[in-house]
């Protein structure tokens, strides 16, 4: 039912602007969302395509050359441009992955965030620290809250960079 | 006992002592740290100094930016975080999670278990599993004591100075936080960091969430204007969000098959009562009001700037988020 309302969603937005994205290196475009999968063509760095959907680790584009799964990590999103107003992240990006609430009134313009300096001269702040500490949770109340969201562990080894 | 053996325990002992002289002498550090347990010992701090050092970092944060007001947003991101750290190694250290009231995009890691990351990212995030890539990454940097280690090859802790301040943490942790809460602001290598993203992926799918939170926001982020200044500080002591992504996906491209689905829970909203964080040093105040103009569903362009194809980002931002 979710998945349905979500591909509704799509749909209904899917005219609102085209959502383009941009080869970062040469890689193929499969058949279904697997390295193992059919092939349906070799892409070229710099190439563009059109998102229709996603899956996981994966991008369902529109090409010039075929239709086809593509490892979200040889893509990237056009960027948000200065000035433009699109404080958020860049519109493409944004409609696929980011927050659905408007949220530009936190961003950017006219409201200067913690940067450095502050952090140079920012000192203990003993009344948010015991705030900060009334929050914690203990283990039975984080594996509840995370049962009751249907959430169970997996053993996952940790991996390691590309040799 | 014959003499021969008399002889080999002679030399097997002189051989020993040697081997401790010499270990003495390249690394003075090392023989303070007999008898500490040897993970620490490589790094010199034990696990009371590491969280003793932690605590003070992330109350001196707090100090250049408050906690969200919003106590359910506060204690449910505890429990999310403290769930994603009992899939490490170091579950049972003091963990603790807060959202800073700040419209800049970061998040930060204090030793010993504290996890801070912004309203300015919060507010960006989509799904549990986005914050808990994001989580993910920080416990990551924790974990591995990432910053322990920058902080130990400064300078100012020397063994001298540590044999001279045994017994009086308070002069230890002041030697080796240096001013303020810099330390959040100087950043660590890119190894490290990408061993952070690395860990981020692998601990929010031990917790049961889709694997890839961690990524989208990462292409939340290098889709965001190189010089939106609401990122200035995290662009600055971390690498690229493109070249991440790019690091990442060769680590996963093996473990792509194998990685479970995982779940992806919705997000806590933060309290719409609660308002907006505030300037910590207001300046245009016409960008602001535009800003807010356009939130309200106003046609306002801010100033130097065109429309958006599409009719605003606000129409265009999330179809797929929830």
């Amino acid at each position: 039912m979710f998945r349905m309302l979500l591909a509704l969603a799509w749909l209904a937005a899917g005219s609102a602007a085209a959502q383009q994205v941009t080869l970062e290196r040469d890689s193929p475009l499969y058949a279904e969302p697997r390295l193992d999968s059919a092939q349906v063509t070799q892409l070229k760095l710099g190439a563009t395509g059109e998102v229709v959907g996603k899956q996981g680790a994966w991008l369902n584009l529109k090409t010039a050359a075929g239709s086809g799964w593509l490892f979200s990590f040889n893509v990237r999103f056009p960027s948000a441009q200065a000035g433009t107003g699109d404080s958020g992240a860049g519109a493409t990006a944004g409609r696929l992955f980011g927050s659905r609430r408007n949220v530009s009134v936190t961003s950017t313009i006219g409201i200067r965030g913690i940067e450095e300096e502050d952090l140079k001269e920012a000192s203990f702040n003993a009344e948010q620290m015991k705030l900060l500490e009334s929050y914690a949770a203990t283990r039975q109340a984080a594996e509840q809250r995370a049962r009751g969201s249907g959430l169970s562990p997996v053993s996952v080894e940790y991996m390691d960079a590309k040799k | 006992m014959n003499n021969a053996f008399r002889h080999w325990m002679a030399a097997a002992l002189l051989a020993a002592l040697s081997a401790y002289a010499a270990a003495a002498s390249l690394d003075l550090g090392r023989i303070f740290d007999v008898g500490r347990d040897l993970r620490t010992a490589a790094v010199g701090l034990d696990e009371k100094d590491e969280i003793a050092v932690g605590r003070e970092v992330a109350g001196r944060t707090l100090g250049a930016a408050h906690l969200v007001p919003d106590p359910a947003l506060q204690a449910y991101v505890n429990r999310v975080g403290r769930w994603i750290a009992m899939q490490t190694e170091r579950p049972d250290l003091p963990w603790h999670f807060g959202v800073l009231d700040t419209p800049s995009v970061n998040a930060f890691a204090a030793p010993g278990g504290y996890v801070l990351i912004t309203r300015g990212l919060y507010e960006m995030l989509s799904s549990e599993s986005q914050l808990a890539g994001v989580l993910g990454h920080e416990i990551g940097h924790i974990v591995q004591r990432h910053h322990v280690k920058v902080m130990q090859q400064s300078a100012a802790v020397s063994a001298g100075a540590r044999a001279a301040h045994r017994g009086d943490r308070g002069i230890l942790v002041n030697n080796l936080i240096g001013t303020g809460a810099e330390v959040m602001a100087r950043g660590l290598d890119k190894g490290a960091e990408f061993e952070a993203d690395r860990i981020g992926v692998v601990l929010a799918a031990r917790a049961g969430y889709s694997p890839y939170g961690l990524v989208e926001v990462l292409h939340l982020l290098a889709a965001r204007s190189a010089d939106d200044s609401s990122l200035a500080l995290l662009f600055k002591t971390h690498p690229a969000p493109g070249e991440r992504l790019t690091q990442l996906g060769d680590a996963l491209a093996p473990r792509v098959a194998v990685l479970p689905a995982g779940q992806d829970p919705a997000i806590r909203q933060v309290d719409p009562k609660t308002p907006p964080p505030a300037a910590a040093k207001p300046t245009a105040v016409e960008g602001a009001r535009a800003l807010q103009q356009q939130e309200e569903g106003g046609t306002t362009i801010p100033s130097g700037g065109s429309p958006l194809p599409g009719g605003g980002s606000g129409i265009l931002r999330g179809i797929f988020g929830r």
